[in-house]
């Protein structure tokens, strides 16, 4: 009874969500309240059905009822539990389940943080959060039933795909939703401006608490993906521009930019039709993500050929909502008023510059990703637009963009002083200077391009702590008054030093990994040794393992330091899954501080030895950790008091209640 | 039943809980202006904290505030403009929308619902299936319990013994080798248990029998020489790779010893004229293969015929043995096969004329024999109601 209860729970979820994007928005058109004041109990309502619903999906995946389509073609019983319950998002069908469960848990939040909120906009807002949660539950209910029952029941399973088992999947997908379907609100606020014709005084600051958030779960799945694509499949790179990473990349780029641009809004009501704008494309480029990543179209244009029913449907809300909402912004955009005015050289200005940039770098992602579907769809010709096209497009616009970035929060708003900023960042500046001759000198004329780089992201880590201590007063004051001054300071302030701080952490580990890594590639014998960033590995034997649902051929290595002392060991294995005949590899990796030895094992020899390959990463994991400092960032912002403002009260107008609840 | 009467609460907890606002009255209505005056007055104390804390100077505030302030002067005036909105508390609108809220919950959820949904369907956790009586349970759950078992007690040599030829039956070859195997770990070896094995092996590589899988046979051969089908899996193995002498030499040798009633001697007989001619190199001999039946073309013609088809095929064919006995009538069997064609045929009237034909032309003794033949399918020697048509 449980899974059917679900999949009742999921359609009475569908009607519900039609009325909660019919009711409350006629009632704004209407001045009706209590039209309007339908839509927060049916977000709490829809989200607690379809919360419903995918615990009755996970306990059927859990007790490997195999009654249920979906459990028998992606479980097995013989899996870890862990594994049981991420094989519920681990598929199509329940993967878009997990999507529409995050949208209306989203959609609950805004509705109970939302008494601050004008009841027209709030109405507003969550009607479109509605259409946009009929739309997708319609898709899932007509095309992708995760409550699909089969009678009799097969006995056993077909076990989840096994690169798919791994403790990254349990938190990349959740993450990565969380931070697509996150900058639905901040769509759905700027649909409901449009709509009604205003922007409210506050917009930009309701708006910019769930852009923060969802920006820190898309820097945080993405993360998490590129870790996972890092050990999980075994070829040692962390990033591939494929078109599944970029498709997550793009709503980052302009997500990014809408934080910055909100920034703007905010402090200075400027840039206000420019940010709708911005928010509209954001999600418009995760709806995309989200398109490309589940309609198939990636493995193939023709796998989307041969799916039509789940395709189309996609490309059609694709279409209605990337093409409807930008029609209603072309319509209504003049209606808003514009903000105020501002110098080109000011902080404004600065943030401009960023979302220039910005854009402009999700637009060259979105050619590098699309031109090859469209070219393989009309003529047929597949072509692989992979890392020189980025390398030679992306990477120049990122340069110019990272090298201002220090310059944009010493600015002033409204007009600032470029060269007294530039006074203030001279100790940064000689000190990248002095990093970069330094590489220069240990590296000789070949390391002219990791010399610059490394030198680039010294410059945005010292920008940010020269931001943070010129704002703590140094030079002015005592320490204490220093210390003073700091607690002082408004959390956004250490959130933009630590954001820019991490991206900085990250420049650091990409460009030493991409320069100074060494990879080797040979047959080893037991008791072969061989040497990798200062240390000596030694192969030792291959010992055969059985695991729950799979064998695996283990490596087991030892790493031996100069003086011939074992430091510790090292496993290297390759699983083999009976149930779907697959193979994966479990690459052997140990971390010397921010460095790491990788080691991959290949098939075997004929003369008894095996096919390793082992690659020395210096710094790499700064890649990961400048994204959790960035995520550190947002969250600091996202604390901030500012966010937090008063409604007014309902019964004694003009006297302010304070309200706790933020956005 | 708990089923429906769950989706029933579900369905009037969820209608009723967007029922609510729908007919109650909201208390006094703020104007959204309003929500911008305060958002105004808050940025205008924000400033004053900035301003105490030194993080702007003083005239960069000054400018601020006088925005700000313009601002929410604006703003207030729109408040006061805002009163003027007339805020329906009775909406003939409203009221119709709100029934359709009604009839629309239940009729979309439950219209969709009892398409796509399978309510009569339990759920079936494995675990429970697995824990059924085994009297109510299907085969495969019998299995999948008993493989259960023996992934937490992997020694049970008894299940294994028990598992292997069914594995085998059901066509999993693959898990009936490593059944067979753990049970000639934990039981000992028996011929019972090599000849699964060799089968086991055999089903797994479609019947071409390897090196492992002879191995095997020959074992199970060695344990009970009497059993025969070790030994027939074995010659299968010699022919299939080219190994004929040694093929035939183990058959004759079977031959021998076997004794003279055994089903398969005919079809060891033949193999054995097969394999000589193989290795004489020397085609079969055809020649001696009825000829007067239908060949083997016609009967695979016959096969994907429809039934009219068949039987004009078939009517063609007695035509043909009737006009060929005209020409040569001496033919006892051609006689007997007209006779029981017409039988089989329902022509019980042709079925005599043709036996009346016979008596004219055949000789006493293979008249007896026909005669005998007409009797046991019940045919007369004289039509009772001679009918003529």
């Amino acid at each position: 009874m449980t899974v059917e209860l679900g999949h009742f729970a999921l359609v009475l979820a569908l009607a519900l969500s039609i009325i909660q994007a019919v009711l409350p928005v006629l009632g704004a058109r209407r001045n009706d309240d209590r039209m309007m004041a339908v839509a927060v109990p049916a977000s709490f309502t829809v989200f607690a059905l379809i919360a419903l619903s995918f615990a009755a999906l996970t306990s059927a995946h859990v007790l490997s009822d195999f009654s249920v389509q979906n459990v028998f073609e992606n479980s097995h019983s013989q899996k870890p539990l862990l594994y049981k319950f991420t094989g519920v998002w681990g598929n199509h069908e329940g993967s878009m389940l997990l999507w529409v469960l995050i949208l209306s848990f989203f959609t609950a939040l805004v509705a109970f943080f939302g008494n601050n909120l004008p009841p027209t906009l709030k109405a507003n807002v969550l009607g479109v959060q509605a259409w946009i949660g009929s739309a997708f539950l319609l898709f899932i209910v007509g095309t992708s039933n995760p409550f699909a029952r089969l009678n009799p029941a097969p006995i056993e399973g077909q076990d989840l795909n096994p690169i798919l088992q791994d403790i990254g999947l349990a938190i990349h997908p959740p993450m990565l939703y969380l931070g697509y379907v996150g900058f639905s609100v901040c769509f759905s606020f700027a649909v409901a401006a449009l709509i009604d014709g205003r922007i409210d005084a506050a917009w930009a600051r309701w708006v910019r608490p769930w852009t923060l958030t969802a920006w820190i779960f898309l820097t945080g799945g993405i993360a998490m993906g590129s870790y996972w694509a890092y050990y999980e499949l075994g070829w040692g790179g962390w990033w591939f521009w494929d078109p599944v990473e970029n498709a997550s990349f793009m709503p980052w780029l302009a997500g990014t930019a809408l934080l910055h641009s909100a920034l703007v809004m905010e402090k200075r009501s400027a840039l206000k039709i420019w940010t709708v704008l911005l928010a509209i494309l954001t999600f418009s480029l995760s709806l995309l993500g989200t398109f490309l990543v589940r309609s198939g179209v990636l493995t193939s244009v023709h796998t989307f050929a041969t799916d039509p029913g789940r395709g189309l449907f996609i490309l059609a809300i694709l279409v209605l909502f990337i093409g409807g909402s930008l029609a209603l912004f072309a319509w209504r955009a003049q209606t808003l008023a514009p903000g105020g005015l501002f110098q080109p050289i000011s902080r404004e200005g600065a943030l401009v510059f960023n979302n220039l940039f910005l854009t402009t770098a999700a637009a060259t992602v979105l050619i590098g990703t699309l031109y090859p579907l469209l070219l393989e769809s009309l003529t047929g010709e597949k072509i692989s637009v992979g890392a020189p096209f980025f390398n030679l497009t992306f990477g120049p616009l990122m340069i110019p963009l990272l090298a201002a970035v220090p310059f944009g929060p010493l600015l002033a708003w409204k007009r600032g002083d470029i060269l007294a900023v530039a006074q203030r960042l001279m100790t940064a500046f000689f000190v990248a200077l002095l990093v970069v001759a330094f590489v220069l000198y240990k590296t000789s004329a070949s390391g002219v391009l990791a010399a610059f780089g490394i030198g680039l992201a010294v410059w945005l880590m010292l920008g940010a702590v020269t931001d943070l201590s010129l704002k703590a007063g140094i030079g002015k004051t005592s320490l204490r008054g220093m210390a003073q001054r700091i607690t002082g300071l408004p959390r956004s302030v250490f959130g933009t030093a630590f954001a820019h701080f991490g991206l900085g952490i990250t420049l650091l580990g990409i460009v030493a990994t991409t320069t100074f890594a060494t990879e080797s590639v040979l047959v080893m014998k037991p008791g072969d040794g061989i040497r990798a960033g200062g240390y000596t590995l030694r192969f030792d034997r291959v010992d055969a393992v059985k695991g729950s649902n799979y064998t695996e051929d283990q490596g087991k290595f030892t790493i031996l330091n100069d003086e011939g002392q074992p430091v510790t060991d090292l496993v290297s294995a390759k699983r083999f899954f009976p149930v779907r005949k697959m193979q994966t590899t479990e690459a052997g990796i140990k971390t010397f501080m921010f460095s790491q030895l990788y080691v991959s094992l290949g098939d075997a020899a004929k003369d008894g030895g095996i096919v390793v390959r082992i690659w020395w990463k210096p710094l790499v994991t700064l890649i990961w950790l400048g994204g959790v400092v960035m995520m550190i960032g947002g969250g600091m912002s996202l604390l901030d008091r500012r966010l937090r403002i008063g409604a007014p009260a309902k019964s004694k107008l003009g006297k302010p209640r304070p309200a706790r609840a933020i956005s | 039943m708990v089923f429906w009467i769950s989706a029933a609460v579900l369905t009037v907890v969820a209608t009723l809980l967007v029922l609510l606002p729908l007919t109650r009255r909201v208390q006094a209505p703020v104007s959204d202006n309003q929500y911008d005056v305060e958002v105004y007055r808050d940025q205008l104390r924000e400033l004053d904290a900035d301003e105490k804390r030194g993080l702007i100077d003083p005239v960069s505030s000054e400018q601020a505030r006088a925005e700000i302030g313009r601002r929410l002067l604006k703003s207030a005036k729109a408040v006061e403009d805002d009163k003027a909105i007339v805020r329906p508390t009775k909406s003939a609108t409203r009221e119709w929308l709100t029934l359709a809220t009604v009839l629309a919950i239940p009729l979309i959820s439950w219209g969709i619902y009892t398409k796509l949904g399978s309510p009569d369907l339990p759920a079936q956790p494995l675990a429970e299936r697995l824990a059924k009586p085994a009297d109510q349970s299907t085969p495969a759950e019998l299995i999948a319990r008993a493989e259960a078992h023996l992934a937490l007690n992997p020694d049970d040599g008894q299940g294994w013994e028990v598992l292997a030829p069914i594995y085998l039956r059901m066509g999993r070859p693959g898990d009936a080798v490593a059944a067979y195997q753990n049970t000639i770990r934990l039981n000992g070896d028996s011929a019972g248990r090599q000849l699964g094995l060799g089968q086991a092996l055999t089903a797994e590589t479609g019947g071409k029998i390897t090196a492992r899988a002879e191995e095997a046979f020959k074992r199970a051969m060695t344990l009970d020489p009497k059993d025969m089908r070790p030994q027939f899996y074995i010659i299968d193995g010699w022919m299939q790779q080219g190994r004929l002498p040694e093929a035939r030499d183990l058959i004759r040798k079977l031959l021998a010893e076997a004794p003279a009633d055994v089903p398969w001697r005919d079809q060891a007989q033949a193999a054995l004229t097969r394999l000589d001619h193989e290795i004489a190199g020397d085609a079969p001999d055809v020649s001696d293969v009825e000829k007067t039946g239908p060949d083997a073309s016609q009967v695979e013609a016959a096969a994907g015929m429809n039934n009219q088809d068949r039987a004009a095929m078939i009517e063609g064919m007695v035509a043909n043995l009737a006009e060929k006995l005209k020409q040569s009538p001496d033919d006892i069997e051609g006689w007997e096969r007209l006779v029981r064609s017409y039988v089989v045929l329902n022509r019980p009237n042709d079925a005599l004329e043709a036996l009346g034909r016979a008596r004219k032309v055949l000789s006493a003794d293979k008249l007896a024999r026909l005669d005998a033949v007409a009797n046991e399918l019940g045919l007369a020697d004289e039509p009772d109601q001679p009918e003529n048509n």
